[in-house]
């Protein structure tokens, strides 16, 4: 063989094997995003359905999941059950949800939707049991901007964005993705 | 060696080819929502008349078109916490209204909700607005300003309730002018729904 055809051979499959690995990393979780880079949370405060300040910060050293969400967006509602199943499984070890409201009505909504409905979690009939707050438009701003929901930010212990979820999350996904950073 | 060239240069397209829809796939994700919820539609407005005579009954339609991908709940979705879509006229003095008509969503499922339909609008609805014009309308022209308020989702995400401004322009005349009938492809189509 030529050396400029050895010269074509080696550019292809250098195209190819850089083209493969971008559309792997891009399919797949990056949870595990552990290197430098990673952006820190926003120092938010959201409040709690009884008006007390909850800073995103006082949460360092438990890994979070905060998934901005509403009373009226039927997607964010298919997720509660999951949701109720990884602070089920993770809570212990350090984890905890962060469910935002966005409804405009704020603890009217929020309060009587979080008591009163019911979701089939594994077979039982469960409530929204993890801590809810109430999200602000000034707070998903510092987040980047809110361009649907649900959408949930992954952070680390040490207060980290590690993942972003835009829309429904994969259950499967999400557990290896918060069992990643525990 | 045509076979060669061909297989190397077979196998640099498909590498390029893959490099770019890793990007794309990356980025798949943001690019799916929109900037604003008010992007997800664009809306037209007609009247029925040219003229409106006072003491006639007229129409003003919005017809929406949705953005691919998108639904928004129809004027009566299926649960109560579901936000509907709705028309709302700020009437100028004379000018009052007798019906708004909404037509029928579709019951349709989604990855979200599999096993129970929600009703929506997709792809293009036209909202009708019947309207008259009283002595008290000033004659000459007139705006009627719209509200027109939504909530729309794709398959996977929901963007926040919007309130989208819309206007209608009419020329309210004397009782005795003469009304010609306009945008009948609109007026004579909703009217059979």
């Amino acid at each position: 063989m030529s050396n400029v055809k050895c010269a074509w051979l080696l550019c292809a499959a250098a195209l190819l094997v850089s083209g493969a690995v971008t559309a792997c990393r891009s399919s797949s979780a990056k949870a595990s995003n552990s290197a430098a880079g990673l952006q820190p949370a926003p120092d938010v405060t959201f409040k709690n359905l009884e008006g007390a300040d909850v800073p995103l910060a006082s949460l360092k050293g438990k890994v979070v999941l905060v998934n901005f969400w509403a009373t009226w967006c039927d997607p964010c509602r298919s997720e509660i059950p999951a949701l109720i199943g990884l602070q089920d499984k993770f809570a212990s070890k350090g984890f905890t949800m962060l469910g935002a409201s966005m409804d405009e009505d704020g603890v009217k909504a929020v309060d009587p939707f979080i008591h009163t409905t019911q979701f089939n979690v594994a077979g039982h009939q469960r409530t929204m049991d993890y801590p809810i707050v109430l999200g602000t438009d000034a707070i998903t701003d510092k987040f980047g901007g809110l361009l649907g929901m649900p959408t949930s930010y992954l952070i680390s212990r040490d207060g980290k964005i590690v993942k972003k979820y835009i829309g429904v999350v994969d259950e499967r996904q999400v557990i290896k993705d918060v069992e990643s950073q525990l | 060696m045509k076979t060669q060239v061909r297989f190397v240069a077979a196998l640099c397209a498909l590498g390029v080819t893959c490099a770019f829809v890793g990007r794309l796939a990356a980025r798949a994700q943001e690019t799916a929502m929109p900037q604003s919820a008010a992007s997800v539609v664009k809306t037209n407005v007609y009247t029925s008349l040219d003229p409106v005579p006072r003491g006639k009954e007229f129409q003003v339609a919005v017809v929406v078109n949705i953005a691919s991908g998108y639904h928004m709940n129809s004027h009566k979705p299926l649960d109560t916490y579901l936000i509907p879509t709705t028309l709302t006229p700020q009437l100028p003095a004379g000018i009052t209204l007798v019906d708004t008509i909404y037509p029928a969503g579709k019951n349709l499922t989604f990855p979200f909700s599999p096993d129970k339909p929600l009703n929506v609008y997709t792809q293009s609805v036209t909202l009708r607005l019947k309207l008259t014009a009283g002595d008290a309308a000033a004659l000459g022209d007139a705006t009627i300003p719209i509200t027109l308020r939504y909530q729309a989702c794709n398959n996977s995400a929901c963007l926040p309730p919007v309130k989208v401004p819309v206007n209608a322009a009419i020329k309210v005349a004397a009782s005795d002018a003469k009304a010609k009938p306009v945008h009948p492809e609109i007026f004579a189509a909703s009217s059979a729904k």
